[in-house]
């Protein structure tokens, strides 16, 4: 049933906008959409429920369908009054692209056939270009175009690292992670190391790793913000769950220390990376997707790490998604007000906007690990098993780029929302509600969560 | 019969590298396409009627014909004719074109090895074809000639698909819907609207957003 209603819904919704192209209606449609989508996540988590083992879904796939899942209702809400200035066509497309972007990323999330889930992961990428391209200007488009094609070549990639696989089994006949994981004895080493390593580099374009994410900043940057919170926060994860299905192949296989030390690498450059561009740009949009890229380096590592690390890993991954969602959508409402995309054109907006002031700052607090957010807690795991396994190098680094990001994203943090600000600004309550809801599920709902699943 | 068809194949990958015109790079596009059709339809015992109807319909339509013509037709459109700056000359192009199949032949050695459905010769020129696709689109500026780099890539990716489409029949029908992403990704106008928004289609020219 709930599988039918997944996919079901989105498909009768669409064929329903496209039909009647009317606002509300498409409003109504992707709100109702999220709401029955989060109903769902609700059903998977019950323990009583019964239903992930009915299902075949493990842990992973219902901690990121949740995250998606509540992400997605914060974004309906926000998205319900905003818009007045779109066409009619306009809003249609809009809300069909939604709700497919949405349909294949669960589509992506709740899968357990490596085949299934890149098929999964390329639609979105269909569906999030058009989303990323749809205010026509030319940022925007060139935005889409460097996604499109960059994040192609990725998942062409990422199909080269399944067909290696294949050939690493030579008596395999199904691409599920279980028959794999059975086989595991008889996979031929070499293949599966290259394979890895295309897996790596294909799903990471799309994870935005560095050195792969040139087209993460312009695209997360030009996007309307609803969408760019649906960017950062689902789709980024979306993209990682392959990444960790294939590294409990290569434990499996007794190839997870170089799978380990792929991933500390590409999360290192990450961090560095970010750290390096954040003292460097103006764009505070483009701040907030630089920080995305630095999250997922983490949580990279993390992985890397495994056991209570890998637990941290999964508590930073929803704690990232939920704040950076709602950093996003308090992005929006900044660039609402001031009408600029850099942050050394717009301050006081504690004076103009008390409301979105005190959520900026909250939510700055909260991205660099001020407990009580959960991502102190996980970078506080994270930080205990580097020194568990010796890596002290690597612990290092690791807080000599944390100190640089959080110092690069206050001065942009404190530039907006210190300073005079002279009329205040009014909006609606729909612009402040998700954020609130989301910084107050990241407090709460991955310990919650942690305690249910496992 | 399939011998000859992979060596051809790998033969355009060749006469890619010493051409200078967008056209004529079309063409080949068309003769590779032609060639995945008849490797397909050798292959038809090995897959189920209807995959197999679907992934021969799918390679004649879109690889052999479709996207050809769009390409062709944006190139008659814009009056783009020649390839006027290829970052690297023919020469050194050629030579790396050998290297790759060097290299690609190299590890096929291996593939044979640990895997027996798979026959050296066709991993060698698939594995050729997708290195190629990706050092044509790094090697070039104008957006078209990424187009049909990453065209290239995609029939390698399609020809190593089918070399293993006799243990899993299923990969096959993924590779091809690969194809179906970049037809949609071209037909959904990009390439239409970035030519009437930017003057030039050039990546150069797509530099407004950097840091």
């Amino acid at each position: 049933m709930l599988y039918l209603y997944i996919w079901l819904f989105p498909i009768l919704a669409g064929i329903l906008a496209w039909r009647f192209k009317n606002k509300s209606l498409n409003s109504a449609l992707v709100f109702a959409h999220s709401i029955l989508h989060l109903f769902a996540g609700i059903a998977f988590v019950l323990p009583s429920s019964g239903l992930p083992e009915f299902l075949g879904i493990d842990g992973l796939s219902i901690w990121f369908f949740i995250i998606s899942a509540i992400l997605y209702f914060a974004v309906g809400l926000y998205s319900l009054q905003l818009k007045g200035s779109l066409s009619n066509r306009q809003s249609s497309i809009y809300a069909i692209c939604m709700m497919a972007f949405v349909a294949s990323m669960d589509g992506a999330n709740l899968s357990r056939d490596l085949g299934l889930i890149w098929v999964f992961v390329e639609t979105t990428t269909l569906a999030s270009a058009l989303l990323i391209s749809f205010e026509h200007h030319k940022q925007s488009l060139e935005a889409a175009w460097k996604y499109l094609f960059i994040c192609s070549i990725g998942i062409a990639m990422a199909f080269v690292g399944i067909l290696l696989l294949v050939i690493a089994m030579p008596t395999a006949s199904s691409l599920a992670i279980d028959t794999i994981l059975t086989l595991a004895e008889t996979i031929t080493p070499f293949w599966l190391k290259v394979s890895f390593v295309f897996m790596l580099i294909g799903f990471g374009t799309k994870v935005g790793l560095a050195p792969l994410h040139f087209w993460l900043p312009d695209a997360h940057s030009e996007a309307p913000a609803a969408v760019s919170a649906l960017l950062s926060g689902a789709l980024l994860n979306t993209a990682l769950l392959p990444l960790i299905r294939m590294q409990e192949v290569m434990n499996a296989c007794h190839l997870g220390g170089l799978a380990s030390q792929l991933f500390i690498t590409m999360g290192l450059i990450s961090m560095f990376v970010a750290a390096v561009f954040m003292l460097k740009i103006k764009n505070y949009k483009r701040m907030l997707a630089y920080s995305s890229i630095e999250n997922m380096g983490i949580v990279m590592i993390a992985f890397a790490l495994g056991e209570y690390a890998g637990k941290a890993g999964l508590i930073h991954v929803m704690g990232h998604s939920m704040i950076k969602a709602a950093f996003f959508l308090t992005a929006g409402n900044v660039y609402g007000i001031f009408g600029k995309k850099d942050y050394d054109q717009c301050s006081g907006l504690l004076a103009k906007n008390p409301i979105s002031g005190w959520l900026w700052l909250i939510s700055f607090m909260f991205i660099i690990g001020m407990p009580p957010s959960p991502l102190f807690l996980s970078e506080f795991y994270i930080a205990f098993a580097l020194i568990a396994s010796g890596n002290i190098i690597v612990l290092i680094a690791f807080f000599i780029l944390l100190a640089i990001i959080a110092y690069g994203l206050g001065c942009a943090s404190l530039a907006i929302t210190m300073g005079a600000g002279k009329a205040r600004t009014k909006l609606p309550f729909s612009r402040y509600l998700p954020q609130i809801a989301l910084l107050c599920c990241a407090v709460v709902l991955p310990l919650l969560l942690l305690y249910l699943v496992y | 019969m399939a011998d000859i068809l992979l060596v051809l194949f790998g033969v355009s990958l060749l006469f890619a590298s010493i051409t200078n015109m967008l056209s004529s790079i079309a063409r080949i596009l068309i003769v590779q396409g032609l060639i995945l059709f008849v490797l397909t339809i050798l292959k038809t015992n090995e897959i189920n009627m209807w995959e197999f109807a679907f992934v021969a319909l799918e390679t004649i339509v879109f690889k052999a014909v479709l996207i050809p013509w769009f390409i062709l037709d944006t190139i008659r459109k814009n009056g783009i004719k020649r390839e006027v700056e290829p970052s690297v000359s023919n020469f050194f192009s050629l030579g790396s074109m050998t290297a790759i199949f060097a290299f690609a032949f190299f590890i096929a050695l291996w593939s044979g090895k640990s895997n027996q459905n798979l026959y050296p010769l066709h991993f060698g020129i698939a594995f050729a074809a997708i290195l190629k696709g990706l050092f044509i689109i790094i090697a070039n500026k104008k957006l078209i000639t990424h187009l049909m780099g990453y065209l290239i890539m995609e029939n390698g990716i399609f020809l190593l698909s089918l070399a293993l489409g006799s243990q899993m029949p299923h990969v096959v029908s993924l590779g091809v819907s690969l194809d179906i992403l970049l037809s949609i990704l071209i037909l959904v106008l990009f390439l239409n609207k970035i030519n009437s928004t930017f003057e030039e289609v050039d990546s150069d020219e797509l530099s407004t957003l950097r840091d």
